[in-house]
């Protein structure tokens, strides 16, 4: 028996070698370009290596831990933000191995909604806990927080437009056009910035909206739009007998969009949904130059302090790195949510 | 009664939608009041009384505030197409060199990939600025022959110097959008059906005869609707040049709405600046579209 396996083993190897030498060296050309990489390979790890190990200062990085995570959130309260992160991240280990109880997994959604007002308790205090102003939140925390609530807050707004540009009124269809081209059309930078400076002109003198929640609304805006026009794709791939069908089941109009369609496209859209949240986690970092301390602003804000000065790789190859697991697990997450949904549906 | 029910609810939904305007328009005529500021354009004409350091055309600071957004048009235009050919080619040959045969290849395609569209490109762009340019001192001329300069001022080339701001910029948003572009790339091939590729070796062409003949031209009515949206994409994305100081059509409102307050004067002409450059880049690209359908059929 053992010795079955180790020939087949060796075969094996055999084989992959074959493979290997006819799609890396299968003439000069392939050759020479495959030595190149590998010597290019070897001295760029080489490099790396010797700059991660002994040439960066990463002093900039281990002493302002606590300011990358939670901004200038009073020292003493800094447990919050972090209770908050720590559940968030729990749910997902949860979401993705956890248990497959049938109440866990019912109660899921409402779980992961359920962080967005815990995390807004949690920052702004009340109830219990000493209050603390919207300034003062920042880094890691901030970032989530504004990515978390524009998605949640984009979604049904979005799927009303997605709704309102396949509708039959013309009217209706027209409006929403014209908003969803046009927030297609600019810049996200200019929406926030609308948000920064213009949200004030457009209110009554006395109200105030504070920075953070005129950021999320901005990012609403802009973000809803691109989601309509997923969801809208979503809508135009569900046949159109299904309607009929539904029609001839004698379900009125709003029974249609809830039971029938909204399911679907939303099933369909999910993928593009997702990446949508990614990207938006990524572009929380322009409120950076709109005056958030979000993540990327801590960083610029310690780069500012002259104990750190010139120090910009270090910051910016960690700020990289964090930017790049929190993505890579949004991505798992989101690959694992849509593995589950394709389950469902062939259940039907 | 069902046309009846339409208007009414087309009615409704129009006095909302108006209604809402209206009180919105009111509470900003009253606070430009307030501000003692009023909505006109005249202030235009007057001089800007900043300087631009970079400005294609002549610019001084006694020029008007129209001419200074037209030199940001101009500083935008330069970077947009100027990285729209680089990003095109670099994601091109990245997006081959995923699809192609060399592993290791692919390996470090899809690793550049991954580690360029899971970072924000703001990080990248200061990366570029700060760690690329900047980080050359004065005395780390890298010269040859005076022919060829970079400094952290810039790079010179026989007599055309780029600044540091501009290079960040195109660099940045080179690298950024080719990753988008291999990936539409790489659909784009993929969407070629793998006979083809049996074919044409069959027939004894080379490969990469094979490839620019038989494979490019029918992936390029998969490739171009993606290749729009990213152009469209990269055109937004070059706002970012705020950044790092690159004083594009965005950066030169940012600076007038700070000396003049005129937000929203500022704010409807960067509207109207963005709805045009993607009409014409949307355009353009449909053209390319028609070319390209059209030499399909009768080629």
């Amino acid at each position: 028996m053992v010795k079955l396996c180790s020939k087949i083993d060796m075969n094996y190897i055999i084989f992959l070698l074959r493979k290997l030498r006819k799609a890396l060296f299968s003439n000069v050309f392939n050759t020479v370009i495959t030595l190149l990489i590998i010597l290019f390979i070897s001295l760029a790890c080489f490099q790396t290596f010797e700059w991660l190990i002994f040439k960066a200062n990463w002093k900039v990085v281990s002493s302002n831990i606590p300011l990358y995570a939670f901004g200038s959130f009073p020292s003493n309260e800094q447990w919050r933000p972090a209770t908050w992160i720590i559940s968030i991240l729990s749910l997902s280990m949860l979401t993705l191995c956890g248990p497959e109880w049938k109440w866990l997994r019912k109660n899921l959604l409402i779980a992961w909604v359920g962080t967005i007002p815990l995390g807004l308790y949690l920052l702004y205090g009340g109830f219990g806990l000493s209050p603390v102003m919207s300034r003062h939140w920042g880094g890691l925390t901030l970032t989530i927080l504004l990515t978390a609530c524009s998605s949640l807050l984009s979604l049904p707004f979005g799927i009303v437009l997605a709704l309102f540009r396949q509708s039959s009124l013309p009217l209706v269809y027209r409006l929403s056009s014209i908003y969803i081209d046009i927030m297609r059309a600019v810049p996200l930078i200019s929406v926030l910035f609308f948000g920064q400076l213009l949200i004030p002109l457009f209110l009554p003198a006395g109200i105030e909206i504070d920075r953070v929640w005129r950021a999320i609304l901005a990012f609403t805006l802009f973000v809803s739009a691109y989601i309509a026009e997923d969801i809208r794709g979503g809508l135009q791939s569900i046949p159109k007998t299904q309607i009929e069908a539904a029609n001839s089941l004698g379900l009125n109009q709003y029974q249609i969009i809830r039971f029938i369609l909204i399911p679907q496209a939303l099933r369909i859209a999910l993928p593009a949904l997702t990446n949508q949240s990614i990207g938006l986690f990524q572009n929380t970092s322009l409120m950076a130059i709109l005056g958030l301390v979000e993540l990327l602003g801590v960083g610029r804000s310690i780069l500012a302090n002259p104990e750190f000065i010139g120090q910009y790789i270090e910051v910016y190859v960690w700020l990289a790195c964090v930017y790049w697991m929190v993505c890579t697990i949004m991505a798992v997450l989101a690959r694992h949510i849509e593995k589950r949904m394709t389950i469902n549906q062939s259940n039907f | 009664m069902k046309i009846n029910k339409k208007s009414v609810l087309q009615l409704g939904v129009c006095i909302i939608f108006f209604g809402g305007l209206g009180i919105l328009i009111n509470n900003l005529t009253i606070n430009l009041i307030r501000t003692g500021l009023g909505f006109n354009f005249t202030w235009l004409f007057k001089p800007a009384s900043f300087a631009l350091a970079e400005h294609p055309l002549p610019y001084t600071s006694s020029d008007s505030y129209a001419w200074a957004i037209f030199i940001g048009w101009l500083n935008s235009l330069k970077v947009i197409v100027s990285s729209l050919i680089l990003a095109t080619f670099l994601g091109t040959l990245i997006g081959l060199a995923r699809t192609g045969k060399n592993f290791l290849l692919g390996i470090i395609s899809a690793g550049y990939i991954t580690v360029v569209r899971q970072t924000p490109l703001l990080l990248q762009l200061m990366f570029w600025y700060f760690v690329g340019f900047l980080s050359l001192n004065d005395n780390m001329f890298i010269q040859i022959k005076n022919i060829f300069n970079i400094s952290n001022e810039g790079i010179e080339f026989s007599g055309l110097t780029f600044s540091s701001e501009f290079l960040a910029l195109f660099l940045g948003l080179s690298v950024f959008t080719s990753a988008y572009i291999a990936e539409v790339i790489r659909g784009g091939i993929l969407s070629v059906s793998g006979g083809q590729w049996e074919a044409f070796r069959s027939l004894g062409l080379s490969e990469r005869e094979g490839i620019t003949r038989i494979i490019i031209p029918q992936a390029l009515p998969a490739i171009i609707p993606g290749l729009t949206s990213q152009y469209l994409n990269l055109a937004k994305n070059s706002t970012l040049a705020i950044a790092v100081g690159y004083s594009d059509i965005y950066a030169i409102n940012d600076t007038i709405i700070n000396q003049t307050g005129r937000a929203i004067e500022c704010f409807i002409i960067l509207l109207i600046s963005f709805l045009l450059l993607n009409l014409v880049i949307t355009n353009t690209m449909e053209i390319m579209n028609k070319l390209t359908l059209k030499s399909k059929k009768y080629g």
